[in-house]
């Protein structure tokens, strides 16, 4: 690695920096999340409160990341069904 | 103490350098329309914006009462136009340390400069976005979905560089290896820039009402009850969901409720005055959200509605020709019901002032503004005065309402009392001739 290519290692040294707790919770929770929501979408599209009843978690925490995962373009909406929900699909590749 | 406070407190302090005809700070429209008047004028301009881009709160809207022009279209063009003026120098991300009058027409001020943790090579193509493990909730949005913490604060944020969120990094180094152009460097250091200015004007513009501080309407405990901020920002083009949808589970509502003078002409928050613009966003939302969901119904509960601009009237009986209900009656208390919808207990004034209660699945606060003005503490040796809630006073409301306590400063838009964009704008024209007049009076 060139040192260019080092500097969080370098700051990570000089400051004696340590990623915090919660940043390193934030992470684990985050990823959790979205991997229960992507292995839930495997089979096919899903509303919230299908990815809730096959995860357990909870439809507001499943939405918020749904939305995240959105706007990182790994998850699309498909049509919604007849109680005003949108199903959710895993973007292909 | 965050880590970034940490290294904030290593700011290097460089030796005075430049001298400008003009600092602004705060760059909403405000401050934006104020810099480029002055620019096109001849004078050199510098502009501190706090915020990684500029933009301030126009940028979010979704569109503009009366007119119902697109903001983010309107706003923009002026965005990029101060970054690309000969005459603005433009630092994002920069905090006003400190500001002296040193005598008549010369102040000397300190600013920090934070650093981004990414150099100017970077593109903006977003990659160390992708890569970065840190979700936490997008500023922007007002919480509704989430940012990395290496981040593009927007799509077209200005600069469209990115950044990265030291008190939320993890230190793992995915960003740094994965930028195209080798831009990340965790190694970049904050600095003070020293500068002379012969004037200031500030156009820090407002916050929302913290409508916590209502426990009875529940914000902060119950999702389903939203700020207008965040409404507008679900009818916006660049919005956080897919459609309008209900944050507790992503449904689409089929009832929803605006709850006027949230935080607004309220004694017992300390607030009694009228925030000018809520009546309006909310008449402006209630008919985006009849384009955007025909089926819904909609009703906004009022005091009074103060409907005094140009076209107004004509837009709020427009608004209720579409179909909005208006239901005359403050609302006392909101509950949630066990399906995440929400019981809203109000005084119905045109049915004798009983008590009745009526049930919603999306409530909508129509928060009132309060003022952005912590920036007097900035000013050394003379006072910038404020009034008793917190707007900045002006010399003369009457015949000089842009001149402040202190002369050379002066100030425009929102964080002199609440006022809509073109009253904003308006102020910002009057304060550049101002500016300019102080600046030919007092000679170079
Ligand atoms: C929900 C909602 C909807 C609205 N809809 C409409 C509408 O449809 N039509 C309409 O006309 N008006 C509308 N308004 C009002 C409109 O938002 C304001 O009129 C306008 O944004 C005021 O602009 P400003 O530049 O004064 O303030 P702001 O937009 O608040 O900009 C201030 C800027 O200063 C920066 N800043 C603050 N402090 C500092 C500091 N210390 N140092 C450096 N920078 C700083 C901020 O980051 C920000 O960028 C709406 C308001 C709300 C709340």
């Amino acid at each position: 690695m060139s040192e260019r290519r080092s500097t969080v290692v370098q700051l990570r040294n000089r400051s004696g920096l340590k990623p915090s707790k919660e940043n390193v919770e934030l992470m684990r929770r985050s990823k959790e999340v979205q991997t229960a929501i992507t292995k839930a979408l495997k089979d096919g599209p899903k509303t919230v409160p299908e990815i809730a009843k096959a995860t357990g978690l909870s439809k507001d925490e499943i939405f918020w990341h749904l939305m995240t995962m959105h706007k990182y373009g790994v998850v699309e909406p498909d049509e919604k069904d007849e109680a005003g929900y949108f199903r959710y699909r895993l973007v292909e590749g | 103490m965050g880590v970034m406070d940490q290294i904030l407190e290593k700011a290097v302090e460089e030796e005075e350098a430049v001298s400008y005809d003009v600092l602004v700070v705060g760059g909403g429209i405000a401050g934006e329309s104020a810099s480029l008047d002055l620019a096109d004028m001849g004078f050199k301009v510098l502009l501190v914006e706090k915020e990684p881009s500029v933009g301030g709160k126009m940028y979010l809207l979704s569109k503009v009462f009366p007119t119902l022009d697109c903001a983010s279209c309107i706003s923009t063009p002026r965005m990029a136009a101060v970054s690309h003026h000969p005459n603005i120098i433009l630092h994002t991300y920069s905090e006003v340390l400190e500001i002296r009058k040193l005598s008549e027409s010369d102040f000397q001020a300190r600013i920090l400069v934070k650093p981004r943790f990414v150099e100017d090579d970077c593109t903006g193509c977003g990659q160390c976005e992708k890569v970065c493990p840190v979700v936490v909730p997008k500023e922007y949005d007002f919480g509704l979905r989430g940012r990395k913490a290496a981040y593009i604060p927007f799509d077209t944020a200005v600069p469209k560089k990115a950044l990265i969120d030291l008190d939320h990094c993890i230190f793992c180094g995915q960003c740094e290896r994965t930028c195209p152009v080798g831009a990340v460097n965790f190694l970049q250091v904050p600095k003070v820039v020293k500068v002379r200015v012969r004037a200031v004007l500030i156009a820090t513009g407002y916050e929302l009402f913290s409508i916590e501080r209502k426990t009875e309407y529940g914000y902060g405990k119950f999702k389903n009850v939203i700020t207008a901020m965040q409404m507008d920002r679900l009818l916006a083009p660049t919005r956080p969901f897919n459609a309008v949808l209900r944050p507790s589970d992503g449904k689409e509502p089929s009832s929803i409720a605006f709850v006027l003078c949230s935080g607004s002409r309220d004694r017992t928050l300390n607030n009694p005055i009228c925030s000018q613009v809520c009546c309006m966003y909310s008449v402006k939302q209630a008919q985006l959200l009849m384009g955007a969901l025909p089926l819904a119904d909609v009703t906004i509960y009022y005091m009074d509605i103060r409907a005094f601009g140009k076209g107004f009237e004509e837009f709020y009986q427009q608004a209720k020709a579409m179909g909005a209900m208006f239901v005359k009656g403050r609302v006392a208390k909101i509950e949630e019901t066990e399906n995440d919808d929400l019981v809203l207990w109000y005084e119905d004034i045109e049915n004798g002032g009983r008590i009745s209660k009526a049930v919603h699945d999306l409530v909508v606060l129509s928060v009132g503004l309060k003022p952005n003005s912590e920036i007097v503490e900035v000013f050394k040796g003379e006072v910038l005065e404020r009034d008793e809630l917190g707007w900045i006073r002006s010399r003369d409301e009457n015949v000089n309402p842009v001149e402040t306590s202190i002369k050379g400063v002066f100030a425009a838009g929102c964080v002199l009392g609440p006022k809509d964009i073109p009253d904003t704008v308006l102020e910002a024209g009057a304060a550049a001739a101002q500016v300019a007049a102080y600046l030919n009076e007092v000679g170079v």
